[in-house]
């Protein structure tokens, strides 16, 4: 089929399940222009060059035809994802100072025992039934859990700030033939309340003593001055969403990917010092974010021969990248111990992944004692029903039938 | 266990710093200390640390130990 249609058909959810054969035929044609002046890259090598150009922008603003959503509106600007260097950079270091090093190193590490825990509830659960949800009574309720508690958010809220983040999600879904006007309105109404919501919970924090990032942002600005209520109100929001969105298709993708290779979860099994290199190998093989649909170049840019004119829609399909057999021997096969695994699971460069080693650390646990407790666990129906998100993309429920649950 | 990171290879992802907070430090943003022969209660941490890496810098050898291979 033509390659000016790639994106429309890997947008399609009816390809949704396995869209590695529409990435094989985008790296087969190089940098792919879509009818709409949209470029598509999906081979692994011109993706690295593209993220670490400082030429390549992430602001909308740079596009000749910017997406009015993406754009934000008044009171409820572009967080940083969206956002270049220098201001990019100002905003994810004040957001860095609570959550890692050099200022708090030990955060995500002193998290592991209550993740773990967590973990460890949710499989009790399990007990007396043989067969669960492995999203709704896992891979969802867990990071949501943990991110409430690393942000400062009352998990009873959960209902609310779930029902914000699916309309903001569904607003930026780029399936053609459906008229987003009204989703963006949406969108932009629920990351208002969601931003309004959170702003209010760090107001209330003022002075008070607690370990979360809500206290720490609006207590202890560091030498760089904080967040305006703004910046702090859409960080937050980025935080709240990438926290709770992202881990749970790392957590069923990576389930589900182990139920599809028996020998690799007898292995894991056996030898549970293995799972952070098959955490990694998933990250490769079956990644959470499958493409960044937000860059654009500020100059006419070279890619692989081709001309990508300024402010031209440009999409780094990292899925794709991930698969690239001019990087990876033999990319297709899941291969848990895998040893040369540079993937772009987290992308790379400035804008990689801000959560990567709680989300890690979080898949690590979750599948070390799902592999551990379930017994006999398979598959009810493969392939599993999908999530309507490309970007975002993993099964919307995974039925898991076992014959117990093991202390 | 011993450590080894190829310096010319990091670009202070600070992957490690996060993982085994205790072995590996970040000197304000970029430069990174470490510990090469780290206790052996944190070689769960340092395995994490260094299948985390982005660049793939970080080499460690497990300690030949009796009863280890």
């Amino acid at each position: 089929m033509a390659a000016d249609t790639l994106y429309r058909r890997i947008t399609d959810h009816a390809n949704r399940a396995d869209p590695y054969p529409l990435y094989a035929e985008l790296r087969e044609h190089g940098v792919a222009r879509q009818e709409d002046g949209t470029y598509l890259v999906g081979t692994y090598h011109e993706i690295a060059e593209l993220l670490h150009d400082p030429r390549i922008s992430s602001d909308q603003r740079n596009r000749t035809n910017p997406d009015e959503f993406a754009l934000g509106r008044e009171g409820m600007p572009v967080s940083f994802i969206g956002l270049d260097d220098p201001e990019h950079d100002r905003l994810r270091r004040i957001a860095m100072r609570p959550f890692g090093p050099p200022h708090t190193p030990g955060r995500v590490d002193a998290l592991t025992g209550e993740i773990a825990k967590v973990a460890e509830q949710l499989i009790d659960s399990f007990r007396d039934r043989d067969r669960i949800d492995l999203v709704d009574d896992f891979a969802y309720p867990l990071p949501v859990t943990v991110i409430c508690r690393v942000l400062g958010v009352p998990r009873e809220d959960e209902p609310r700030f779930h029902a914000w983040s699916q309309t903001i999600i569904d607003s930026f879904d780029p399936t053609p033939g459906t008229d987003p006007t009204e989703r963006r309105r949406a969108g932009l109404d629920a990351r208002s309340a969601m931003g309004e919501y959170l702003g209010d919970l760090a107001d209330h924090r003022r002075g008070r003593q607690s370990d979360d990032l809500l206290t720490a942002f609006v207590n202890d600005p560091g030498p760089e001055g904080g967040f305006t209520r703004e910046e702090l109100m859409t960080t937050s929001v980025l935080l709240l969403i990438a926290g709770h969105e992202t881990t749970v298709n790392l957590i069923t993708n990576g389930m589900l990917t182990l139920l599809r290779h028996p020998e690799a979860l007898d292995l894991l099994r056996r030898e549970p010092a293995l799972m952070p290199r098959a955490v990694e190998e998933l990250l490769r093989y079956e990644p959470p974010v499958q493409l960044l649909p937000q860059r654009s170049p500020l100059t006419d840019v070279e890619v692989a021969g081709v001309t990508v004119p300024k402010g031209s829609p440009l999409i780094l399909v990292l899925a794709s990248g991930n698969r690239d057999p001019q990087r990876f021997h033999d990319p297709d096969r899941f291969d848990p111990t895998r040893q040369d695994n540079q993937h772009f699971g987290f992308g790379s460069g400035v804008h990689s992944c801000f959560g990567a080693p709680l989300a890690r650390v979080e898949a690590q646990i979750a599948l070390t004692e799902l592999v551990r407790r379930l017994d006999a666990p398979r598959v009810v129906e493969d392939p599993p029903p999908y999530r309507r998100s490309p970007i975002l993309r993993g099964p919307r429920h995974l039925l898991v039938e076992y014959g117990g649950t093991r202390p | 266990m011993k450590i080894v990171v190829d310096l010319n290879r990091c670009q202070g992802y600070a992957q490690c710093a996060f993982l085994a907070p205790q072995v590996f430090e970040m000197h304000g943003e970029e430069a990174l200390r470490y510990t090469p022969l780290a206790p052996e209660d944190q070689s769960e941490r340092v395995r994490r640390a260094a299948a985390a890496c982005p660049v793939q810098a970080i080499l460690v050898e497990e300690e030949a130990g009796p009863g280890v291979r």
